[in-house]
């Protein structure tokens, strides 16, 4: 029995941040990388399957990017994961979510797991689309924004809760394997100590090239991407200020500023 | 005068041989269930981790012997209880080395080479001093009782704070039993012997030898004549003695069957407790071993021999218990139950012959003598336990150890893991951007110098608190320019300064701890300077503690000694002086952690402020709440806050203008609790360097300031 868990590591931004030359991106020197916030999640549940199963199961994690992602990686392997599985080519610089998914699905038929978990979006993107994407280049199934999982190791179907619009849940019977992706807040991740970080520093770290997942440079990358960033930037301000002083003063602005709208 | 050597008192005189070998066989069994006994609990010492407390061992033992002489830490905070231990234990030992005396001589000395030495004179004033030691013993025991069956002392209440009515461990009865069964036989073996000894003056009152040397018996010597009064003749008298005799025997024997079994055994525990204290404990926690597995405490064998003796050595006396502010303000929290949780699991776990399975050791959980997360994250490791300890039990380390396996577990409020996630990522507990630590800076008319770039005589380690807090900033502003006006050569470390850890490892994330301890050092050592100061006390304990066995030997300095010193040389000129009625808090770190309690109220006299003391000062300061990462959890809404409490305390004093602080956190705690607690408006929370700014002018460089605005 195996799981495979979908992680990104994602960038934040750092206060006064300014932009790349070709204002396509942020300059990389703003950037503080972390793992995803939902993937703490999608991780989580698996560990409480593996935790919660008397039969053997393994959760391995998975990642598309360079070198510093081993980082997000080793916190996942602090956290009990038992494998982790880094694909990076030069070649899938600029790779959109759909070809991400691409990656992931053939690294999937390399695994055979019988689950896939992802995390509902990242944060620095929000496509929302890798996990499902996974799911269609797999052929699978997939319920997407999981809130609540049944499943049992081995059993032949999962019963999902999906969370949609107004508080509603939805309970949904699907498959497997299937790919979920998973909600923040279906469970308390749990915390990984540093030491725990440190020690999972002397777990290996599988690093899978094109090769090894039986795709070429001409599948992934950003010549394939059916998407493509044209400008990013900060639109200006909008006109909402605060109106400080007595109560006073504040009415004698709003009065004001009633009349520049009016004309007078 | 008669012969001297008559004058003696003829031992087991009157009893047949049978009756004197049926009393040694009894002695001898009472003393093969004591070293059996001494055995089991060595045994189970043994069980616990290796300790490195082995070092220096003469002078632990003068340490120790001075202790236990001045009774220094029993009389602290308890001057009457204190000194009715003493009666009782000075009295106990001269009983002793009576006995020994007797024994030395009957059963060693006169069988093998026939010597004796206990008659005459010796005997007379053996005789007086033991007398007196009995009478202290008995004293010091009414008193003892006295204080438990009428005082109603709070401390001396064992209903546990971390337990519900009902809970079978609640209000450990059991203890009181033992407390009292304990009083009672050790009474009475002093009472029946004062009453032997009378006894035997009124058997033996024809024989000169003995009744004309009553007087060196002055208490059986009293007793003997009450007893005649109320008509005893010496045949009454000897048939009473026959019976009294063994009485008086077989109970003194009973009691010392029992020491390694009851609290008895507080006289070798609590002397060893004291003999392997460790003067830093709490102050500078132990380190994680690189090849250690797992860290922190999960089992009861994880404590090392010093720590399961330390359980061993607790009174119960209370005084921790009195001491601690989380327990002060209800929080399910007392040192003392922790203390006595584990020693009840160790006993229970550790006593029999083969160790039990590893489940059964987990010291963390629900169950009888498991210790409640709960319980771990209520403490603020302000040390006020630790500090008034009278037996050196060092609970701090203890909870540290243990919570360390609650982090690694991940077994703490979300809101703590998120801040040490974010201390984690932006090395502050703002999680503020590292870019930012030095934007208070900006607002001053000078530049501070960046001590990595040029050397500097003095690195000035801020502190997160002081860095990223707005009204904090403020005062490091000040402070800022209280070193520029003086003319100190001093710089910052800018972004390259992170949290400096202190209650990182409090809280129990060591691998954090490492991280960021290892981060600083490194930033300093490549830096150029003589000493650090630091206007943070959190910052200064682990630096000046710590920081060492990381490889980080730095000179630091609160800034509270710094300023005393830059007021003396007269480099920091007082312009005024201030007329304030004021009361100072000491805090933790600085106080009780470092014994930096004089250069504050020096420099508030120096500002010519009055001082008036709050109740809790210097060692007993009372925490404000913030301590070992509490800063980060917030406290129970609608539940009195430690801080709510100092505020309460401070009110009382008449006419209090000003509380005075020297910690950033205790300004951000007490502003705020000031506010809750219903004194706003009656008297103000400052940091120290606020007001020795208000007596500093600096027209200059206002005038520099606005010309440059």
């Amino acid at each position: 029995m195996k799981i495979l868990v979908a992680v990104k590591q994602v960038a934040a931004l750092d206060e006064d941040f300014e932009f790349r030359d070709d204002e396509l991106d942020v300059d990389e020197d703003f950037l503080l990388y972390d793992l995803n916030e939902w993937d703490d999640f999608s991780l989580e549940e698996a560990m409480r399957i593996k935790e919660a199963s008397e039969g053997e199961v393994e959760v391995v994690v998975v990642s598309v990017g360079p070198d510093r992602v081993d980082e997000s990686l080793r916190k996942c392997l602090a956290k009990g994961a038992d494998r982790a599985i880094r694909v990076w080519d030069d070649a899938m610089e600029g790779s959109d979510s759909i070809t991400v998914g691409r990656i992931l699905a053939a690294v999937a038929k390399k695994e055979a797991p019988d689950m896939i978990f992802a995390g509902v979006q990242s944060s620095d993107q929000a496509n929302a689309s890798t996990g499902i994407s996974t799911a269609a280049h797999l052929d699978w199934p997939h319920a997407a924004v999981v809130a609540g999982l049944e499943y049992s190791p081995g059993a032949s179907k999962a019963v999902v809760r999906r969370e949609l619009e107004g508080g509603t849940l939805q309970e949904v019977e699907v498959a497997t394997p299937s790919v979920l992706t998973i909600q923040l807040g279906i469970n308390k991740p749990r915390y990984a100590s540093l030491r725990g970080i440190k020690q999972a520093a002397a777990k290996p770290i599988e690093e899978m090239s094109l090769g090894d997942i039986g795709l070429t440079p001409a599948d992934v990358g950003a010549d394939v991407a059916l998407s493509r960033v044209r400008r990013m930037y900060v639109p200006p301000k909008g006109r909402a200020a605060m109106i400080e002083g007595t109560v006073a003063e504040q009415a004698a602005k709003i009065i004001a500023i009633i009349k520049e709208y009016k004309g007078e | 005068m008669s012969d001297p050597r008559e004058i003696t008192r003829i031992l087991f005189e009157n009893f047949q041989p049978q009756a004197i070998y049926l009393f040694y066989a009894f002695g001898y069994a009472a003393i093969a269930v004591f070293l059996y006994g001494v055995y089991t609990q060595i045994r189970k010492y043994r069980r616990g981790q290796p300790d490195p407390s082995w070092g220096g061992l003469w002078s632990r033992f003068v340490d120790m012997a001075k202790t236990m002489l001045t009774h220094r830490t029993l009389k602290r905070r308890d001057r009457a209880a204190g000194s009715a231990h003493g009666m009782i234990f000075f009295g106990f030992v001269l009983l002793f080395i009576g006995t020994s005396t007797i024994t030395l001589e009957y059963d060693i000395l006169k069988p093998l080479t026939g010597v004796t030495f206990w008659y005459g004179n010796f005997y007379l004033w053996f005789s007086l001093v033991l007398d007196l030691a009995g009478l202290g013993v008995v004293a010091g025991l009414i008193y003892m009782m006295y204080r438990r069956k009428w005082l109603k002392l709070p401390k001396l209440d064992y209903t546990r704070p971390d337990r519900q009515p009902g809970d079978p461990d609640f209000d450990r009865s059991g203890y009181r039993r033992e407390d009292w069964a304990f009083l009672w036989s050790f009474i009475l073996i002093g009472i029946t012997g004062f009453i032997l000894e009378a006894a035997r003056l009124v058997w033996l009152s024809d024989r000169p030898t003995v009744w004309d040397y009553r007087m060196w018996s002055p208490v059986g010597a009293t007793l003997a004549h009450a007893m005649q009064g109320l008509g005893l003749t010496p045949e009454g008298a000897s048939a009473m003695r026959g019976a009294l005799w063994w009485f008086h025997g077989l109970l003194a024997l009973t009691f010392i069957a029992c020491i390694p079994y009851t609290k008895i055994k507080h006289i070798f525990t609590a002397s060893a407790s004291l003999m392997f204290r460790d003067p830093l404990a709490g102050r500078r926690l132990p380190k994680v071993p690189e090849e250690q597995e797992s860290a922190g405490f999960k089992q009861i064998t994880d404590l090392t021999w010093k720590q399961l003796l330390h359980l061993d050595a607790c009174t119960k006396c209370g005084r921790c218990h009195e001491a601690c502010p989380a327990n002060a303000v209800g929080a399910p929290l007392s040192p003392r139950d922790v203390i006595l949780s584990l020693r009840e699991f160790a006993n229970k776990a550790l006593n029999a012959k083969e160790l039990p399975e590893a489940a059964e050791l987990d010291i963390h959980g629900k169950g009888v003598g498991q210790v409640f997360m709960e319980t771990l994250w209520s403490c603020r490791t302000c040390l006020a336990c630790v500090e008034i300890c009278p037996v050196a039990v060092e609970h701090v380390p203890i909870i540290v150890q243990m919570r360390r396996k609650l982090v690694e577990d991940g077994d703490m409020e979300p809101i703590l893991q998120k801040t040490l996630q974010n201390i984690h990522k932006s090395g502050n507990s703002f999680g503020e951007s590292k870019r930012k630590r030095a934007a208070w800076t900006k607002e001053l008319p000078f530049e501070i110098k960046d001590a990595r770039k040029e050397p500097v005589d003095m690195v000035w380690f801020v502190g997160d608190y002081a860095s990223f807090d707005p009204r904090n900033q403020k005062v490091s502003q000040a402070f800022a320019r209280m070193l520029h006006n003086a003319g100190m050569d001093f710089g910052l470390l800018f972004e390259g300064e992170m949290n400096a850890g202190n209650d990182v490892r409090r809280v129990g994330e060591e691998g954090l701890y490492e991280l960021l301890a290892s981060s600083n050092i490194g930033t300093l050592q490549s830096c150029d300077f003589k000493t650090i100061v630091t206007t943070d006390p959190h910052s200064y304990n682990t630096i000046r503690n710590e920081y060492p066995d990381f490889g980080g030997q730095f000179e630091i300095q609160h800034y509270t000694s710094v300023v005393k010193q830059m007021i003396e040389d007269g480099r920091l000129k007082l312009k005024k002086k201030l007329d304030y009625r004021v009361t100072f808090h000491d805090p933790c770190h600085l106080g009780r952690y470092n014994k930096g309690f004089d250069a504050p109220r020096e420099v508030l006299k120096m500002l010519g402020c009055e001082l008036v003391e709050m109740g809790r000062n210097r060692d007993n300061s009372f925490c404000c709440g913030a301590g070992g990462g509490r800063i980060w959890i917030p406290d129970p809404v609608g539940v009195e806050k430690p801080s709510q409490n100092r505020m309460k305390e401070a009110g009382a004093i008449e006419g209090l203008q000003v509380f005075v602080v020297s910690c950033p956190k205790d300004l951000t705690m007490f502003e705020d609790a000031l506010k809750t607690s219903g004194f706003e408006g009656k008297f103000v929370v400052r940091e120290l360097i606020e007001l020795i700014d208000e007596c500093i002018e600096y027209e200059v460089w206002e005038e520099a300031g606005s010309e440059a605005a």
